[in-house]
């Protein structure tokens, strides 16, 4: 009997095999996108954190003092000023245009004031529709114009006789001093790219469980998929996925080692933690392909459900925004998306670098997708027999 | 909107729109007898703005939990937890005793950060010395380091202008000079037109825009994947059709998308800003002068490519994922001024990349048309190129079509 099971699957596998470099689009949705996806998202973050973003500089005063501040803003890892302006409304202008994303104003007569102790004050306008460019430019800004008064502050106090210790007690009574857990460079490319290319990766699995498995369907093969393999649905479908489930498989893990070899991404335990955990996430994904597919045997349907989900799952995976903040009915939602229990494996492992213990639970809801199948798989053998179902 | 159809020598003219006319009315029939069509073209443009806008209805983080370990357990140490606690976005919903409690709390996922306040602090504050306050945050998502870095900030340094007018106050300087010395150049940092530094004001005007963008080119792939993969002769455009010629065949399906794809654009880039409070400062005569390239660019842009699309699923399954490229090459998230040159040529070919800055621009930042000139004539010069490439392509597709009825052999 087990001999036979696997003789069936053998026999579907090289049948699918077949299948695959019959037409270009098998080719294309598993080497060629996740090719492309790495290409692009790991030279389009490179650069860990914008650098040198474009500023504007609203200078009234134009005397040393100003300049001074302007020299000193222009080193600042995040901005590099770029054009000088006459006035608030021109500047305000360019902002519109989007050619700066902020400009400081320092006001006539600043320096003037700044020694006869008037507090003139250093205003700075940020454009936080572009909210990444809008916060950090604001970081830098802020910083620069924190350290022009405590200059000024040391100056005076250097000069009333005051000694140094007691002076930085003084302008600096508490320091913060912030860690970042797990990343702190604060790379956007570690930030982003280990949800962005997971994502990609089961966008893809599920279209090409879907496809696949409909394409039978559609084409009215069927029957003669089923037959191939001595009429199991389990060996149909088991030698249909398993040769994707490969080449996922070992996408991923090609992946992964971009990630954390090659990009040197932080890997605080070890990096054969990810490689199951993108495994899991790949045959997790499977099933609820072919779930979709069953649901309804038709292609065109599967395929708008697999990407209508693969889509959403990158927002459920809780990077970008996090779920705990989502609305309350999104939380619970969320856990049905094997992306996000990846996702939690890879901040417990990667990220925080805590003992495994903590990611069993995912594990374990990554495997608990594997009893999805079972749901339609009377429906899915019988259309298979009967292909009662639209073709278009 | 029916006309006779009389063959009449004299009025060509009337014959070209009545066969445009004709192209419409069967393009619109098409579209919604086809289920496949009919989720992409229309419900996926009414759902998915909806469905983004709510899950991102909460702008910003409220009260997130966070750990405080308090070694100093004086009265200022107290003050300066109670003030972060009182913040927006920061509850202090445990406290331990140690720093490593808390690092298992943090591991447990009970809280996002964890703020430790050394022994000495009270002391330090008390002897006049600089302390030091250390914050440990959460990364995984970048809302929570910002939010936590940030109140933990303000909060310091509120306490800090205090404890430095008391310092100065010991050391002799007192009254009003006191007050500018602790602070001789205040800044002020003005954030426009996105003031609460709001997640979905900033993301969803682009996904908006790609959401438009997307559908509209998934389902003009489908459409003619179907007619591809249905017609007799595997061809893009039956026979039937293009009596008229190739440009009758081109204007009146363009007309068609164009005409479905103004509604939903109102919809999309005017309601549901309204409706879900996004930043919607844009004069909506120029959105809808931007929505006109927009939109033809689109069209044609999605036209010539789906020439070569063999079978309905196809243009689903393999670009799909594009919808992420093109959310970032639209250069929202990270700055267009940082996309490298090869990228930001790569962007261009996309109207998506021109419609997100120029909606975004005019919407969010309430530019002028003049103001994004650049994208305008972008989206212009894109309209005209993918017309023609339009042309060229159903050109070489009808003239396939005709070559195969002649010479059935072919096939």
């Amino acid at each position: 009997m087990s001999n036979n099971l696997f003789t069936a699957i053998t026999k579907t596998i090289t049948r699918e095999v077949k299948r695959m470099t019959g037409r270009p689009i098998y080719f294309i949705s598993t080497v060629v996108i996740m090719t492309f996806s790495y290409v692009f998202f790991l030279t389009f973050f490179n650069e860990g954190q914008p650098a040198k973003m474009p500023v504007g500089m609203v200078d009234l005063d134009n005397s040393s003092l100003s300049r001074q501040f302007t020299r000193n803003l222009e080193v600042m890892q995040h901005t590099k000023i770029v054009m000088r302006l006459n006035s608030h409304k021109e500047a305000r202008e360019e902002m519109q245009r989007g050619n700066i994303y902020a400009f400081v104003e320092i006001k006539k007569n600043f320096a003037k004031e700044a020694i006869s102790n008037r507090r003139p004050v250093i205003t700075f306008y940020v454009n936080d529709a572009y909210l990444i460019a809008g916060s950090l430019i604001s970081k830098d800004i802020t910083y620069m114009s924190a350290v022009t008064s405590i200059g000024m502050q040391q100056k005076v106090l250097r000069a009333k006789g005051i000694d140094e210790r007691r002076i930085t007690g003084i302008i600096q009574p508490i320091v913060l001093d912030t860690h970042l857990i797990g990343n702190p460079w604060a790379n956007y490319g570690t930030y982003l790219l280990n949800v962005i290319l997971p994502g990609v990766l089961q966008l893809m699995v599920l279209m090409m469980t879907v496809f696949p498995i409909g394409v039978e369907y559609k084409e009215r093969t069927s029957r003669e998929w089923l037959k191939n393999s001595n009429n199991s649905m389990f060996a149909a479908l088991t030698g249909k996925l398993v040769p994707y489930t490969f080449i996922f498989t070992v996408l991923g893990i090609i992946g992964n080692l971009l990630l954390y070899n090659y990009m040197k991404y932080p890997m605080n335990s070890a990096i054969t933690w990810m490689f199951l955990a993108t495994f899991m996430l790949v045959i997790a994904t499977q099933a609820i392909g072919i779930l979709f597919i069953g649901i309804t045997p038709v292609l065109r349907d599967g395929v708008t459900f697999a990407g209508l989900f693969g889509m959403l799952g990158v927002t459920f995976a809780g990077s970008t925004f996090p779920i705990e903040q989502m609305p309350v009915g999104t939380r619970i939602f969320s856990n049905f998306f094997p992306i996000h229990h990846y996702f939690d494996i890879y901040v417990n492992q990667a990220l925080n670098g805590v003992e495994i213990h903590y990611s069993y639970f995912s594990f374990i809801a990554l495997l608990s997708f594997l009893v999805l199948p079972l749901i339609v798989f009377i429906r899915l053998k019988k259309a298979a027999f009967k292909q009662n179902f639209p073709i278009k | 909107m029916k006309i006779q159809q009389k063959l009449s020598p004299f009025k060509t003219a009337f014959f070209i729109i009545n066969d445009i006319l004709n192209v419409i009315k069967r393009e619109f029939q098409t579209m919604f007898k086809d289920r496949g069509v009919v989720i992409m073209l229309v419900l996926a443009p009414l759902a998915y703005p909806v469905l983004y806008c709510s899950l991102y209805k909460n702008e910003t983080l409220i009260d997130v939990p966070v750990a405080a370990v308090d070694c100093s357990k004086s009265q200022i140490s107290r003050e300066l937890l109670r003030h972060i606690d009182a913040t927006q976005s920061i509850k202090i919903s445990s406290r331990y005793a140690t720093l490593a409690d808390a690092k298992q709390a943090y591991n447990e996922k009970k809280v996002h950060g964890v703020i430790y306040i050394p022994a000495d602090f009270g002391k330090k504050i008390n002897s006049g010395e600089q302390t030091t306050v250390s914050v440990y945050a959460d990364i995984s998502s970048f809302m929570y380091y910002r939010i936590i870095n940030q109140d933990c900030n303000s909060c310091i340094q509120d306490m800090s202008n205090h404890i430095q007018v008391e310092r100065l106050n010991a050391s002799g300087i007192t009254g009003e000079s006191a007050t500018i010395l602790s602070n001789p150049i205040p800044y002020e940092g003005i954030a426009l037109y996105n003031e609460g530094a709001g997640f979905a004001s900033f993301l969803m005007p682009a996904i908006l825009i790609i959401i438009l963008f997307q559908t509209l080119f998934l389902g003009i792939g489908m459409i003619a994947g179907t007619s591809r993969g249905e017609n007799r002769f595997h061809v893009l455009v039956s026979s039937s059709v293009h009596r008229g010629g190739t440009f009758r065949v081109i204007i009146g399906k363009s007309i068609c998308y164009f005409l479905l794809y103004a509604s939903w654009s109102f919809f999309i880039l005017m309601l549901i800003p309204l409706g879900f409070n996004l930043p919607h400062i844009g004069i909506p005569f120029d959105i809808l002068m931007l929505l006109i390239p927009f939109l033809l660019a689109s069209i044609f842009f999605s036209m010539t490519v789906s020439v070569f699309m063999p079978h309905r699923e196809t243009g689903m399954i393999i670009f799909m994922f594009m919808s992420l490229i093109l959310l970032f090459l639209s250069g929202v998230s990270w700055p267009q001024s940082n996309i490298n040159g090869f990228w930001k040529a790569f962007a261009w070919i996309f109207p998506s990349t021109s419609g997100v800055q120029a909606y975004i621009k005019i919407n969010t930042l309430g530019a002028d048309i003049h103001h994004v000139s650049f994208e305008y004539m972008s989206l212009w010069v894109q309209t005209a190129i993918y017309f023609a490439t339009t042309c060229w392509a159903y050109f070489w597709q009808i003239k396939k079509s005709k070559t195969k009825i002649l010479n059935p052999s072919v096939i």
